[in-house]
């Protein structure tokens, strides 16, 4: 992409040596063109258990009615929108990483974007199951669609925030797809070229006759640029429309003006400790620790520090304005989130959501590979109890004491939820293995410009001065892909 | 003509050729290999291609040929004669009568379908009590009897009939007892078979025995009065009430019809004249009357009778021994007595107790108050409780001394109900013939020689006679169900009579009641009753030793006095048990605990912990040599070192609803001065093992909201708007959406928290009325009943004068005696901004232009969102098939227990919201009947179910735009306001301040 040099005060996106694209080509392919190895059938293997344990629970609820859940007269969504609500704001991350970071000429998303574009569109289908096992009367569930019908002719009502929803759910699962699937092609036909017989075959119809000619790549720019120019605004709609569901209420907790902008911070939180999830484990096992490296590791934890603040903001202000309102009902449902039945939930999302993400502010922390990981779950885990407590702590004590209850979940409830997880990495391991985890065209394009080996080349040929040297070397060290040897070479000839 | 001509089918055959001789011996030309290919080499072998294709297009012709065929037609088959009265899709209406209420029954195409109190009777004349809006189930119950049973087994009634009259036969010649043991029987009918059964063999004998013995009153009144009866209560008189344990708007003797005329001086009416009622109650457990009382005193079962002495000696300034030591009741007790001194004439004292000498002193004191004549009417008495525990006793002495030959049971069921089910057993054992009447083989029925069961009222012939002159008739309104035959007409057969009961009740109807009325039995059938009492009774004066009978309470109380004493209490819902198998209401709430399906020992959250017990905790009440372990209810209100147990549950042979709910308590009872007694010393200690019991409600305070607003009397004569707060006085309010016109009518509805006694008899007539189903125990523990009208009840509980409704403060709080009570009846408001319509995404809840929120189930596909966003959680979800579904098999599902629910409502399938309709099927109906008249609906014209059913007239509905109707008159109540008015959800619901007529005023 760029001619120029880039400068070395900037942290390498690519590590190794004597890397050329033909490298690049088969170490993302290895998986791919290759049979997969035991831990992806272990892996494999129990998130197909998993998948079943989704069958089963979807399966049995759908037999017997919605009674197999724990929801009752009081309490009308729990487990159920949680997880929709949960899964939607990991897909976050996904949209964001391929649009907005594209539009700001982010380079280092090129390294993780095909992976958490993967992973939006498989948390939005998981969030999807959950819109139509959620009804009552499922079979019915495209009745959320202004289709023209012969029921004497039935509309939607614009009203609610659900049919929005179901709008938005649905743009931004096209959206998404699209332009994964366009950023794909270049990919699809590398694949392609290089295999043989019937594989040959189908990775030549699904690459859609790419011939690589600068047209192709050119108009290859282009769409990415305008699907990014659409799916930016998405990234903020979907969350804000979600959020609605709960602020256009009357109910206490959930009629709350902040909840747009907060919903959002959140999602991209919980997203982007989703990707974390995934690549830290991705780069280990399929050996990409030389294209996602401590940087991309480094600059997410710092997104998840930054939102993870906001969202550390928001709470405090909905308590705020809770107090500041006067009005009881509200005040109660803050306090009773705080001191309730329910606390303990509170706090969980507190303790995971607020606090935890604070220590990256530690250097150590989050260049730590264990630690980063390990506090990518908790954020996970603390942002399902975020969604748990809006859901169930303003529903279960609201106006009338009168109908005040407890939510206890069923196995069914445990079992849709863990069974969407299963679900979610079935999917997610079958992409790996049938389409490559990192965009190989995009990730050439740092080769001559971002990568290690380029940058120490210029380094050796004098092409900078060696305080901005020092300074580069510095900033290697905490490269768990770059060797001592390596950081040594960055010295002029 | 006879033919012989054979036709041949070719020269073949005509000439007999012997290829075609051959042939001829097989079906088919060719063999068909059949063998080969059935054999199992034949099915091994590779199906060749063309026969796979053959196979394939059979297969599918012969499935798409299935397919054609049409979803069978269920044809509805029109009547070939039509009876002249029945028009489809019209109901009719019936006068009949139930526990001598007189009611109203309507029929859909000759099914009785539900049952409202006649408006023109006697007495109880607006609203029922839910026993009888249940009633009609047990018409449609399964677990009744098809057949006469002799030992165990299916008889004809002949064979039944013929093994009655040997054994009567055989008792008369060998000169022994012929007892009828029947519960109170008010019906001249009735009595009149037994007549004919004692005139034929002579020695025949009645006696009545109720569970629930009023001996106590009647026993005092013929010592007092020389008059052995119940008197008639009329509170509608009553100015100052005390109430000693006595449970008056339940339980107590005739409860609903002292509700309506209580009321009357409680209601909205009634204030707007500036006049309210005050009413004080000591009692043990909070009953449902103590929480309408406006100042109760917590006291223990054994200081009922001091409360009395000390209340008698405040009144006449005497100072007879004994008399309470209360700190708290005494100070209750010198204001109570100042005012009903002051009210003389206006004023009364009512004890719950069944001892003869408490209720000897209570006529002493009403005596001295001048009660008699004008509130106690001793000429126009009750006959509804008229079981004498002394015949009874009688009867198992006779019993066990083998002097009864046979003995008839009558809606009595003493195997369960008598405290010494034993010494019952014992009794029956020694009698040669046994019979019940009963319609289901139960607890008494199932250990006699035979039963003949009986149909249930509905489908009867019959009367009562409740109060004296006043006669209701008890007319069928559909042919007997199953094979069984009523009572008296067996009583006639028996005693070799031939007519038909209709003729027997005419007859008897036309001999004695009728005579000199001027009336004909046809008049009857179409009014339903007749009265003949006088207006008012006379005055009375009670001649009682009040020295000897206050030193005998004294004596008594000793045995009861413990450190912990028990009181067993009818509860409202289940009274004796006699209708435990009814579903609708084994779920009907409790109105103070909320708890159902299920009986439980109440006790102070105080005395609670002191015993190491919390929620869903259990307990071993343990008393006159019996002991049960029942789970606990942390009652406030309760007195300290008491613990309350409902009668009526714990039935063994009922049916499939009412089988083992919850724990007979009768065993505990004991009898006292010849009167069984329902309050004794108890030990009580904590049990192993949790329960939980299914709770419709189960945070009981307000947290100081202002969902409840109240006042009292005093701040109400100031200013009527005391208290109401209304939030569009003071508050300009915006609107969102347009606003839409509603130019005919506009439906509201006005509850009065003052008037509304909490008793659940409107739930029980909603849920019959819009065929709501019963969920079941395990269900409501889930918080899933789906009572479409709710009653919720809060406590305010008061410690050393500060009223604490708050949770958190409510938890420090020591003494939880002191509790004041509201009961709110909760239903779908009918917002004109209502929250649901605008969030569910496929319209199915939407707005008419009458004001209704209206529900489309079809269009429902179950988010459930708008129950969410209900700010009053009214919403109702079909988590499952309730109509089909094994797992929720109370009573439903079977065809004929279907045929109870009411055709003009719909049944809701799984994945559904419902929720109140305000009998939309009824305004319909209304509308209809008027367009048929050419007229304008009047006001009044239409009721709603649970109104129909409210006998304190606390729900008032009709058409906000007639500024003249009952609503509108009663929305401009300054009292009124709306829940949760302040955010502009705008219901149409309005509810009226609850005043209480404090002593602090």
């Amino acid at each position: 992409m760029s001619s120029h040099n880039e400068s070395i005060l900037r942290e390498p996106l690519m590590t190794g040596k004597g890397i050329t694209y033909a490298q690049v080509t088969d170490d993302i392919l290895l998986p791919v063109e290759n049979k997969p190895n035991k831990a992806w059938w272990i892996g494999f293997i129990v998130a197909v258990c998993g998948a079943m344990l989704w069958v089963i629970s979807v399966g049995y609820t759908f037999w017997t009615g919605i009674g197999a859940w724990g929801l009752n007269k009081t309490v009308g969504w729990a487990w159920d929108i949680t997880d929709f609500v949960w899964w939607v704001g990991i897909g976050h991350a996904g949209t964001l990483i391929s649009a907005v970071l594209l539009i700001f000429r982010q380079n280092w998303r090129n390294s993780i974007n095909r992976s958490a574009e993967a992973m939006t569109i498989f948390a939005v289908i998981c969030a999807a199951t959950y819109v139509v096992a959620h009804m009552g009367r499922p079979w019915l569930a495209y009745w959320i669609f202004p289709l023209p019908n012969q029921f004497g002719s039935l509309w939607v009502n614009f009203n609610s925030p659900l049919v929005w929803d179901a709008f938005a759910i649905s743009t931004y699962f096209t959206v998404s797809l699209v332009f994964w699937y366009c950023g794909l092609l270049p990919d699809i036909a590398s694949v392609r070229d290089r295999a043989h017989g019937l594989r040959k075959k189908i990775y030549s119809v699904l690459s859609f006759g790419w011939n690589g000619s600068v047209k192709s790549w050119q108009r290859f720019e282009i769409v990415s640029l305008i699907l990014a120019g659409i799916s930016t605004p998405l990234v903020l709609s979907v969350h804000t429309i979600v959020s609605m569901d709960f602020a256009t209420s009357v109910i206490p907790g959930w009629h709350t003006t902040i909840f747009p902008p907060y919903f959002v911070a959140g999602a991209i939180f919980s997203g982007f400790a989703m990707v974390q999830t995934l690549l830290l484990i991705l780069r280990k096992v399929m050996n990409f620790e030389h294209y996602i490296t401590m940087f991309h590791i480094e600059a997410m934890n710092k997104i998840i520090m930054v939102t993870g603040s906001i969202v550390g903001v928001a709470y405090l202000t909905e308590l705020f304005i809770a107090w500041y309102s006067g009005s009881e009902y509200e005040m109660y449902a803050f306090a009773n989130r705080i001191a309730g039945p329910y606390a303990w939930a509170y706090w969980a999302m507190m303790t995971c959501n607020v606090i935890s993400p604070q220590l990256f502010w530690f250097k150590k922390i989050r260049t730590s590979i264990p630690i980063s990981w390990i506090l990518s779950i908790i954020v996970n885990i603390g942002m399902w109890f975020e969604r748990f407590v809006i859901i169930v702590t303003s529903l279960h004590r609201d106006y009338l004491p009168s109908s005040w209850a407890m939510f206890y979940p069923t196995w069914v409830d445990v079992g849709i939820f863990v069974g969407s997880i299963g679900l979610f990495f079935t999917l997610f391991l079958l992409f790996l293995r049938f389409l490559p985890g990192i965009a190989i065209a995009e990730v050439k394009l740092l080769l001559k410009s971002s990568s290690l080996q380029h940058k120490t080349k210029l380094v050796q040929e004098g092409a900078f001065p060696e305080d901005q040297v020092e300074f580069f070397r510095n900033s290697l060290e905490k490269y768990d892909s770059v060797t001592e040897e390596e950081i040594n070479a960055l010295r002029k000839k | 003509m006879d033919s012989n001509k054979k036709y041949w089918k070719g020269l073949e055959e005509l000439n007999q050729t012997p290829a075609f001789v051959e042939n001829n011996k097989g079906e088919f030309a060719e063999p068909i290999p059949v063998e080969d290919v059935l054999n199992e080499a034949g099915l091994s072998t590779r199906t060749p291609r063309r026969d796979f294709l053959k196979a394939l297009g059979f297969g599918l012709g012969a499935v798409t040929l299935a397919a054609c065929n049409r979803t069978p037609v269920h044809k509805a088959v029109p009547y070939v004669i039509k009876p002249e009265e029945i028009t489809p899709g019209i109901p009719n209406y019936y006068a009949s009568s139930f526990n001598g209420q007189s009611i109203l029954v309507r029929t859909r195409e000759g099914r009785p379908i539900s049952v409202e109190a006649n408006p023109n009777g006697v007495g109880l004349n607006q609203g029922t009590d839910a026993n009888t809006v249940a009633s009609v189930l047990d018409l449609y119950d399964m677990s009744k009897l098809q057949n006469p049973q002799i030992g165990g087994k299916d008889v004809e009634w002949s064979k039944l009939d013929a093994t009655v009259i040997a054994a009567l036969t055989k008792a008369a010649a060998a000169g022994k007892q012929i007892t009828i043991v029947s519960n109170t029987v008010n019906s001249p009918s009735t009595l009149a078979s037994i007549a004919k059964l004692s005139a034929k063999y002579p020695t025949a004998n009645h006696i009545q025995v109720d569970a629930i013995s009023y001996s106590g009153i009647v026993e005092a009144n013929k010592n007092n009065f020389g008059k052995a009866v119940i008197p008639s209560y009329n509170f509608g008189n009553a100015q100052i009430v005390v109430s000693v344990a006595a449970d008056f708007l339940g339980s107590w003797l005739a409860g609903e019809e002292h509700t309506q005329d209580y009321i009357k001086n409680r209601d909205y009416k009634s204030l707007k004249n500036g006049k309210m009622s005050r009413h004080i109650q000591f009692e043990s457990g909070l009953s449902m009357t103590g929480s309408n009382a406006d100042v109760r005193i917590a006291i223990k079962p054994s200081e009922e009778g001091a409360v009395l002495i000390s209340l008698y000696n405040e009144i006449t300034g005497q100072s007879v021994a004994g008399g309470t030591t209360n700190a708290k009741a005494q100070t209750a007790i010198k204001l109570a007595a100042k005012e009903l001194v002051a009210a003389k004439g206006k004023s009364i004292v009512v004890a719950g107790s069944n001892d003869v000498n408490v209720q000897s002193l209570v006529n002493a004191i009403n005596t001295q108050l001048g009660a008699y004549g004008t509130i106690i009417d001793l000429d126009n008495y009750s006959k509804q409780h008229q079981g004498s525990d002394a015949a009874f006793q009688q009867f198992l002495t006779a019993a066990k001394a083998g002097q009864v030959g046979v003995a008839f049971f009558l809606n009595s069921n003493p195997v369960y109900d008598y405290f010494k089910a034993e010494d019952v057993k014992a009794a029956i054992a020694k009698i040669d013939f046994t019979l019940s009447f009963a319609d289901r083989a139960e607890e008494t029925a199932s250990t006699l020689n035979a039963i003949a069961p009986v149909p249930t009222y509905l489908e009867s012939w019959g009367d009562a006679s409740s109060k004296e002159g006043l006669y209701t008739v008890v007319q069928p309104t559909i042919n007997p169900v199953f094979n069984t035959r009523q009572a008296e007409q067996s009583l006639l057969v028996w005693a070799g009579e031939t007519t038909s009961i209709y003729d027997f009740v005419k007859q008897t109807w036309d001999a004695t009641i009728l005579a000199g009325t001027g009336k004909s039995w046809k008049d009857v059938l179409q009014v339903g009753y007749i009265y003949k009492g006088t207006n008012q009774g006379s005055s009375y004066s009670a001649n009682v030793d009040v020295n000897a009978v206050s030193s005998a309470i004294v004596a008594d109380a000793k045995k009861v006095a413990g450190e912990v004493e028990l009181k067993l209490y009818e509860s409202t819902v289940m009274r004796d048990g006699r209708y435990a198998n009814n579903a609708y209401l084994q779920e009907l709430p409790d109105p103070v605990s909320k708890v159902t399906w299920d009986n439980y020992a109440a006790l102070n959250p105080k005395f609670a912990e002191q015993l190491g017990l919390g929620e869903n905790g259990k307990v071993k009440v343990e008393a006159n040599g019996y002991s049960l372990e029942l789970p606990v209810v942390l009652q406030p209100g309760q007195a300290m070192g008491t613990v309350s147990v409902a009668l009526g549950y714990g039935r063994t042979h009922v049916g499939k609803a009412g089988n083992n709910v919850g724990y007979n308590a009768y065993p505990f009872a004991t009898l006292v001065n010849g009167t069984v007694q329902l309050a004794a010393k108890a030990t009580v200690t904590k049990a192993s093992g949790t329960y939980e019991l299914a709770q419709t409600q189960t945070h009981h305070t307000i947290e100081g909201r202002n969902i409840i607003r109240e006042t009292t009397f005093a701040k109400y004569l100031k200013d009527p708007n005391s208290e109401s707060g209304r939030f569009s006085d003071t508050h300009k309010t915006y609107d969102l959406w347009n606003k839409f016109e509603q130019p005919g009518h506009k439906w509201v509805m006005a509850i009065d928290l003052n008037a509304c006694t909490g008793c659940g008899s409107c739930i029980v007539a909603c849920n019959v009325e819009n065929n709501i189903p019963v969920v079941g125990r395990d269900e409501v523990r889930r918080r899933r009943e789906m009572h479409w009208l709710r009653i919720d009840r809060y406590y305010t509980i008061e410690d050393n004068g500060t009223k604490y409704t708050k949770e958190k403060e409510i938890a420090h709080i020591d003494d939880f005696e002191n509790v004041t009570v509201v009961h709110q009846p909760m239903l779908c408001q009918h917002c004109e901004h209502a929250p649901c319509e605008t969030v569910c995404p496929v319209l199915a809840t939407v707005h008419s232009s009458e004001g209704l929120n209206h529900m489309a189930y079809n269009r429902c596909f179950g988010t459930r969102y708008c129950a969410n966003n209900c700010p009053y959680k009214v919403r109702r979800f079909n988590w499952f098939n309730y109509w089909n579904d094994s797992r929720f098999d109370n009573y439903l599902n079977n065809e004929f227990t279907q045929l109870v629910l009411n055709p003009d409502v719909t049944t809701r399938s799984r994945g559904v919201m419902e929720k109140c309709s305000m009998c939309i099927q009824r305004i319909q109906a209304g509308k209809l009947q008027a367009k048929m008249e050419n007229r304008k609906l009047k006001d009044g014209d239409v009721k709603m179910a649970c109104q129909a059913a409210c006998s304190a007239n606390a729900i008032i509905f009709g058409d906000a735009n007639d500024p003249e109707s009952e609503v509108s008159k009663a929305l401009r109540n300054e009292r009124v306001y709306y829940v949760l008015e302040e955010i502009n959800v705008q219901p149409n619901i309005g509810y009226m301040t609850k005043v209480r007529n404090t002593f602090e005023a």
